[in-house]
């Protein structure tokens, strides 16, 4: 899962990145750039930190 | 009844008169001003050069003279006397008189990138106060020995390798006289273009490094990532194993912080984000918004994540709790500290007073100043409004996330922009501790990561909309002529260059942060043991209380005294 969770942010920021190679357009470039950062966002707070607060100690 | 009328409409007369007179005073300049007749400007008249000759007859005060009487009035001292002759047979030449003016610009930037750098490293005791009174008394000492040694660990990381990597690249800076020893970039050409990655000269600052000017830029950026450093230990306070902290410090100030450093001020990739693909001038961070509070604040989240919360902070339902700190006076007044350091953070960002738009500081420390204020304003209004009480630390976090945000567009606002982005962050702070709170559940004491994380990022995107294109730092930054421009002065590639930035931190340094920190949690592990915490981490951790003579009450989360608290079952882990 913690793998996944990295895959999935590493994966969002390649995209921003790629967005510069995918079309010229500034508002192509952001969108695909907003893209990446939700992408990143949800392999951080959703899929990484859903494994460590499966963990938590409140719920031990 | 009637003359009461009449003795309020006398008034209101005699307050309109008065205002006609007001106006009637302000406008008579203003007319005045437009009157003037256009008057044709005197031609100046032809430069003569000056020779050496025009020199020769030049002489300063007799020393006898000051020798006998002093110089009470400042008249004597500072003359052609002071200019150093760089061949006493020939005497003053019109060369040493230039060469004279190029170093006291050099000098008047070294003095005040030092200066500024001093005052950044006194926000480390800001840190420490802050993060400190967030905290319980039971676990003070452990806080403020993590505050206290994040320099020194941080300081020795970053002269073995931390500079090299970020700065060791970095073009020539004018205001320090060029410091050239730094030109060595690790550069990789893909699909056409030079990615800048890291910078190979600087390790240990040997070799032609150990110079002058290389000295001034490493102290002041070496300030900057102990800042970032120091943000980590308030968002894992009261459950971190003072060693896992000791070792997690060493890789952000050695790879971490110095990889985005590099990309975004030392000549890497994001900074050439406007000459290689046309986005504005490429990913713009005035002070470090991004590379210093995000950076710090993306890491924070990291380890906070991989620790988990502290005990008591939530129940078994899920809902939080509210964990008090133990000083708010220690709260406010490390704010304070911050807020002056914070002059030293952004003005002192241009490198220099004199040359290359270096006065724009004025405008800088302005800008700063108001966001902070703002930030304050925002966020104690949004707690006054939701929760019916203006709340003191949110109130310091806010002046805190104002600052925060204004970091990065510091150098490229008017007051107006100031203002709003400030203003944001301090609203954008309250909601971000309640949805870190809420909804990942992620344990932050003292709200690193809403106040440097979440503004950091509000402050990158924020050069993207506010930059007013009014800047002038030498004709071009990171290598685009012209000044920076946001998407609301015209410019909308400068938002894409900004959003590319925020990528890269939320993506490649919260991974490289995750993957550090991961390792050192399966070495050392990252937390301390449960009886520990709730013991308070002073004694098991640092063999010291912070506050001997004082009977700790106990509170309802474990306040204080760990010994009249009871176990829950789950501490015995």
């Amino acid at each position: 899962m913690r793998i996944a969770g990295l895959v999935l942010i590493v994966g969002g920021w390649l995209l921003a990145v790629g967005g510069l190679f995918i079309t010229p357009s500034n508002i192509g470039r952001g969108l695909i750039a907003c893209l990446g950062i939700a992408i990143s966002l949800m392999g951080n707070l959703g899929v990484l930190n859903k494994y460590y607060l499966a963990r938590a100690i409140w719920k031990k | 009844m009637k003359s009461r009328q009449t003795r309020c409409r006398a008034f209101l007369s005699l307050l309109g008169v008065m205002g006609m007179l007001g106006l009637a005073i302000l406008a008579i300049p203003l007319k005045a001003e437009e009157a003037k007749p256009a008057t044709a400007v005197a031609a100046a008249p032809a430069p003569v050069p000056l020779t050496d000759k025009d020199l020769s007859g030049l002489a300063g005060p007799k020393s006898e003279d000051i020798a006998a009487k002093g110089d009470p009035g400042a008249e004597l001292t500072g003359t052609i006397s002071d200019v150093a002759v760089g061949d006493a047979k020939k005497g003053l030449t019109l060369a040493d008189v230039v060469n004279q003016v190029g170093q006291n610009k050099v000098a008047i930037n070294f003095v005040w990138t030092l200066i500024t750098g001093f005052l950044v490293m006194f926000m480390q005791a800001g840190f420490a106060l802050v993060e400190t009174g967030l905290c319980r008394a039971k676990n003070a000492n452990h806080t403020m020995m993590m505050n206290f040694m994040v320099y020194g660990f941080g300081l020795f990381a970053y002269w073995v390798c931390g500079f090299a990597l970020q700065m060791g690249g970095s073009a020539p800076v004018a205001n320090l006289g060029g410091a050239y020893p730094l030109n060595g970039e690790f550069t990789k050409t893909l699909f056409g273009k030079p990615w800048g990655l890291f910078g190979t000269r600087g390790f240990f600052l040997s070799g032609a490094t150990y110079d002058v000017g290389v000295m001034v830029l490493f102290l002041f950026q070496m300030v900057f990532m102990d800042t970032a450093a120091t943000i980590v230990t308030g968002g894992c306070a009261e459950r971190w194993k003072y060693s896992a902290f000791a070792v997690s410090t060493i890789p952000l100030a050695a790879v971490v912080y110095p990889l985005f450093g590099n990309w975004a001020w030392g000549g890497g990739w994001l900074s050439q984000l406007g000459v290689n693909f046309g986005l504005g001038h490429g990913y713009c961070d005035f002070a470090g918004s991004g590379v210093v509070h995000a950076v710090g604040g993306i890491t924070a989240l990291a380890v906070a994540m991989q620790l988990g919360p502290r005990i008591g902070k939530y129940n078994r339902d899920g809902t939080p709790n509210v964990i008090p700190g133990h000083d708010l006076a220690f709260v406010l007044l490390g704010c304070f500290i911050l807020a002056f350091g914070w002059f030293g953070f952004n003005p002192g960002s241009t490198l220099g007073a004199s040359g290359n738009g270096a006065l724009r500081i004025g405008s800088i420390a302005v800008n700063t100043m108001l966001a902070g204020c703002t930030g304050s304003f925002g966020a104690l209004f949004y707690m006054w409004i939701r929760y019916g009480k203006p709340d003191a630390s949110m109130a310091g976090n806010g002046l805190l996330a104002g600052l925060v945000a204004i970091t990065a567009p510091s150098g490229f606002v008017n007051s107006m922009g100031a203002v709003i982005i400030g203003w944001v962050a301090g609203i954008v702070v309250c909601l971000a501790v309640e949805f870190f709170d809420r909804v990942p559940k992620i344990d932050d004491p003292v709200g690193a990561i809403s106040v440097h994380g979440v503004n950091g990022l509000w402050g990158v995107l924020s050069v993207g909309l506010f930059a007013d294109g009014r800047s002038n730092y030498g004709g071009s930054w990171n290598g685009v002529p012209g000044s920076v421009k946001g998407v609301f002065y015209g410019d909308p590639g400068q938002l894409v260059a900004q959003l590319i930035g925020i990528a890269t931190l939320v993506g490649a340094i919260f991974s490289l942060s995750f993957i550090f920190n991961w390792i050192v949690d399966v070495v050392v592990g990252q937390r301390a043991g449960a009886k520990a915490e709730l013991a308070g981490l002073d004694l098991p951790e640092m063999g010291a209380l912070c506050y001997p003579d004082f009977v700790l009450k106990a509170g309802e989360y474990g306040a204080a005294g760990a010994s009249t608290v009871s176990e829950p079952a789950f501490a015995k882990r």
